[in-house]
């Protein structure tokens, strides 16, 4: 990606957002009520008018594209393996998910370990032993302190119970 | 309550071992993590508020300051060392500061950027002593209309961070703003794009968005590029930084405090851009102007007094008008709410102790950053031999915890995930961050503010130029935005030049 | 995911023992919701009272404030909660009176809780600035017919809000809505600052909020709505003004637990309660903050709460304060 079309791309994202925001999502999720006294205290006021200014920006974002020399320096750095990278972030995603569905239920010391060693073990780490240690350490030290020096009450899921 | 009684109030609340043992300890972590890259100040601010809750209220804001001050420091560890900001107010000591690592000089640098830290500290909280007294007596004139100029003037500043393009640094503004719209309206108490969840409805948590935007966009850089930051650091060097140095920079050193303090004092600038006006006086006004971005000791100098002296002066709209100058002062703000205390003119009145106990520990903050400064300098190397694949796990961990803690509910972690993405895809677009938190905090306040200046008024327009000190908002907000547009364009224009330089030759 | 699975299974085994085994309440520690944020009336309120609470509990209480979108927020964590006693909710009257009477869009019903008791009561005192020249209801309500009145609140759906219509109306004002502004202000504090530096006319709000700043002389008490006078208020009260109806109008803070609570639970809470609220060092560090401390069981705490939620919905109706979006 060059600096010129990451204006344009960024550029007609911004306008279709806005265009989306304007037509369909406002005015189906932004409730106001009957009786608005003046049209500049409606709750929908200030949503409008930013999405109207987020349009502007896009089309200031699509002008700096066009105006902008063509170079084929590109912006990020390039690395080796892109297709495992892609599936590497894939990965970040699901253990993301699966953090945000075992937090309720396994509670949030278990959860935690797990989430350290699947995401150490997605970086390919180079201290395997080191890195378990850690993904056990880190919650429980953690946990002992939130719960018992800041008095937070921490998820402790249905099944095994810390004290 | 004359001078000397205030103070004495604010010696009874400070004069105990915890207040100063929190301040040692916040300045120390810090450091740290002001030293660990994608960690930030902001972030160890962040994650350390849980912990205050149960504190008395003035032994966990003067930690908080603590972290504040140290992580503001602490960030140009990394920049001299790696050339990595630890935080984004020291982008502009790597100009000159890893070109020093990289002759060897690391030592130098990093002694040089402590003990200007250190003196624009000191400049910094003396400012605020002096000046947060006398705001505060006029800052009961502020309504709705006069904080709707002021907060419209600090949005321009939203320039100042956007990095190297403007426009892109105003989308990053406005998907900031728009998200700041979910949940109930002020007025009316209707729903906004709260899709009937009533984790929606008290909108997004902010703590939650800030570390989502910050912290998890570098795990998920890890993922992407697992090996990039192998090989990267090197050897401190034997020199140290001589008093010589010190007195040739001290001009400079000076002329930045003030610049941050100013920069400070104007709510919702930050460090990052005082830093780099402050490097760029520097250079303007040296005799060595052309050993500058070479590896010049006076440009590290430079910048770290802009960066620092924005420390203390950024507490004078916070305490005075309720205000929070930037990011961390927000948190700060939190901070005090939690313990019942409103930041504003009548703290002046109703906290005298809490707020003399807060200029007493200031100034003492600035003995603890020299000597835990010089320390952390020393020990750095050892933190830094942690692998970053084991590191960043480490830090995701944390932030789970420390999103829940902040208000008990797991929905925030999912939101300090969905950001992490969001923040992610802004990194890879090179959208800078600074703008979206800048306008997540302050277009709810400009909202609010403007309808209840027309609340006030019954729609009357004219409210908005009730009195002096609109009319300088707006005429500050005028020549900003002038500025600024000219900026942009002789930028545009130079990047052209440039672009068509390159394609002839 | 094979990890996972094997120890999701595991996990189920250990848990089947843990809930088999099921000891008398309480054996664990209990959580107790705080929906609004730290340092407000309701967790002053509920950490003062947490202290001589746990002991009476003999099981520490985690207090976790749960904040937002006026209390709903933290509500609706305890209405989903099961309902084991484990989770209970310090509920107060901006979430669960005036809240369901002006919110139809609410995640949550009075139905919804089971409450099992109301500890706190708060007067309710309406004040102005002293450089307004306003010196009792009279001159504001006369204020108020001129035009150009206004009153702050923390918010919609806030007592405050509530208060300050209501207490027009009771004084003869045909539609306070439209003849005085209603300016709504992010939290109480805010509330308390528009009326010092004249953004809002008057402020009608717990006597608490206002306590320093009518003794510091910055504000003047116009009235207090309860039928005896209020330490330190040297105002009339609603009765002496002739508007007993205002009674109704006062803030307290209760504890409810979800909607199936056992009785046993119940009960165990209300002897928790009595014993909790003769603490000495209790009662005097709530009365000096300005509130009444008058237990009820939770007969009576529903009765209550049923009273003040229909008359503020009666108001409501009348008014056309309700919101539907």
């Amino acid at each position: 990606m060059t600096n010129r079309s990451i204006q344009l791309q960024l550029g007609i994202g911004a306008c279709i957002a806005a265009v989306f925001l304007v037509l369909a999502a406002i005015p189906t999720w932004v409730s106001a009520p009957s009786n608005v006294s003046n049209i500049i205290l409606s709750p929908l006021f200030w949503p409008y008018t930013l999405g109207t200014i987020t349009a502007l920006v896009g089309l200031a974002l699509i002008a700096a594209g066009f105006r902008e020399p063509e170079t084929d320096e590109p912006l990020n750095e390039p690395i080796e393996d892109p297709q495992n990278a892609w599936l590497r972030l894939v990965g970040a995603a699901i253990i993301m998910v699966a953090t945000m569905l075992l937090l309720p239920r396994l509670g949030m010391v278990w959860t935690c370990m797990l989430c350290f060693v699947a995401m150490a073990f997605l970086y390919r780490t180079r201290h395997p032993v080191a890195a378990v240690i850690c993904a056990v350490i880190v919650p429980l030290v953690l946990y002992a302190f939130f719960a018992h020096v800041a008095g937070v009450a921490i998820p402790q899921g249905h099944f095994v119970r810390l004290p | 309550m004359s001078f000397t009684d205030s103070l004495m109030a604010g010696l009874s609340v400070v004069g105990h071992i915890e207040a100063f043992l929190a301040l040692a300890v916040g300045v120390a972590i810090g450091v740290i993590g002001g030293a660990i890259p994608g960690m930030s100040a902001t972030m160890a601010v962040a994650l350390t508020l849980p912990f205050t809750f149960s504190m008395q209220p003035i032994t966990g804001i003067l930690l908080l300051l603590g972290v504040y001050k140290g992580g503001i420091f602490g960030g140009s560890i990394p920049a001299i060392l790696i050339k990595t900001p630890g935080t984004p107010a020291s982008s502009a000591t790597i100009l000159d500061g890893y070109p020093m690592a990289e002759k060897g000089e690391a030592g130098r640098a990093l002694g040089m950027a402590l003990w200007a830290s250190c003196t624009a500290d000191v400049i910094s909280n003396l400012s605020l002593i002096v000046f947060a007294g006398w705001l505060a007596s006029f800052a009961l004139s502020f309504g709705p209309p006069e904080f709707f100029t002021l907060i419209l003037f600090s949005l321009t500043i939203i320039a100042g961070v956007s990095g190297d393009s403007l426009l892109r640094g105003a989308l990053s503004a406005m998907l900031g703003l728009l998200l700041a719209t979910v949940g109930l309206d002020l007025v009316y108490g209707t729903n906004r794009f709260t899709f009937g969840d009533p984790n929606l409805m008290g909108g997004l948590n902010f703590i939650a968005v800030l570390i989502g935007l910050f912290a998890i966009p570098e795990v998920l850089a890890m993922a992407w590029h697992p090996t990039a930051h192998l090989g990267k650091a090197r050897s401190l060097g034997n020199e140290w930084v001589t008093f010589a140095d010190y007195r040739r920079c001290f001009k400079s050193i000076v002329r930045g405090s003030l610049i941050g303090v100013f920069m400070g004092s104007i709510p919702g600038i930050g460090a990052a851009p005082s830093a780099f006006l402050s490097y760029s006086e520097a250079r303007r006004n040296s005799p060595n102007k052309l050993n500058f971005g070479k590896g010049e000791v006076e440009g590290v100098a430079a910048s770290e007094a802009g960066n620092n002296g924005v420390a203390g002066a950024t507490l004078i709209p916070l305490l005075a008008l309720g205000v929070p100058g930037d990011v961390i002062t927000a948190i700060i703000i939190g901070a005090f709410m939690i313990h019942g205390l409103q930041p504003g003119p009548m703290m002046f009145v109703l906290n005298v102790d809490i707020i003399y106990g807060l200029f007493i520990g200031l100034i003492v903050s600035s003995i603890f950053l020299f000597f835990i400064g010089s320390a952390a300098i020393r020990g750095f190397k050892y933190v830094a031999d942690i692998p970053k694949r084991i590191l960043m796990p480490a830090v995701l961990v944390l932030c789970i915890y420390g999103v829940y803690a902040v208000n008990n509910n797991i929905f925030d972690v999912g939101v300090m995930f969905v950001m992490g993405w969001v923040g992610y895809f802004m990194m890879r677009y090179h959208i800078p961050a600074a703008p979206f938190l800048i306008a997540f905090i302050l277009g709810p306040l400009l909202e609010d503010n403007f309808r209840q200046a027309m609340l006030m008024s019954g729609s009357n327009w004219t409210i908005l130029f009730r009195g002096p000190i609109t009319w300088f908002f707006w005429a500050a907000t005028a020549l900003t935005v002038i500025a600024i547009v000219r900026l942009a364009m002789s930028n545009t224009r130079n990047r052209r030049l440039v672009g068509n330089a390159g394609d002839d030759s | 995911m094979q990890l996972k699975k094997i120890l999701t299974a595991s996990a189920v085994a250990l848990g089947l023992t843990t809930v088999s085994a099921f000891a008398e309440y309480p054996e664990r520690p209990i959580n107790m919701v705080i929906p609004y944020g730290a340092g407000g009336a309701t967790d002053i309120s509920a950490r003062t009272i947490a202290e001589p609470l746990g002991e009476a509990v003999g099981q520490p209480l985690v207090m976790s404030n749960i904040t937002g979108a006026g209390g709903a927020t933290g509500s609706v964590a305890v209405q989903n909660a099961q309902p084991d006693g484990y989770t209970m909710l310090f509920a107060r009257v901006g979430s669960h009176t005036v809240n369901p009477a002006m919110k139809a869009t609410l995640p949550y019903t009075l139905d919804d809780f089971r409450f099992v008791t109301v500890y706190e009561i708060n007067p309710v005192a309406c004040a102005v600035n002293p450089s307004s020249g306003i010196e009792s209801m009279d001159d504001l309500i006369a204020k108020v017919k001129e035009g150009g009145v206004s009153y702050s609140s923390s918010g919609v759906g806030s007592l405050l809000h509530l208060a300050g219509a209501m207490v027009l109306r009771q004084f003869g004002i045909e539609d306070p809505l439209t003849q005085a502004t209603h300016i709504p202000l992010k939290g109480g504090g805010a509330a308390a600052t528009a009326v010092l530096n004249g953004t809002a006319t008057f402020i009608c709000t717990n006597s608490s909020a206002l306590a320093s700043f009518v003794a510091n002389d910055q504000l003047k008490v116009l009235m207090v709505t309860t039928k005896e006078p209020v330490v330190g208020f040297d105002a009339p009260t609603a009765n002496d003004l002739g508007k007993p109806a205002l009674n109704q109008l006062v803030g307290w803070t209760g504890i409810a637990g979800p909607d199936g609570l056992p009785d046993d639970v119940a009960a165990k809470w209300g002897e928790w309660m009595a014993e909790a609220t003769a603490d000495e060092k209790f009662l005097e560090q709530m009365t000096a903050r300005g509130s009444i401390i008058q237990l009820m069981n939770p007969e009576e705490a529903n009765a209550f709460i049923q009273q003040q939620y229909e008359t503020f919905r009666a108001l409501v109706d009348e008014l056309g304060m309700r919101i539907e979006g």
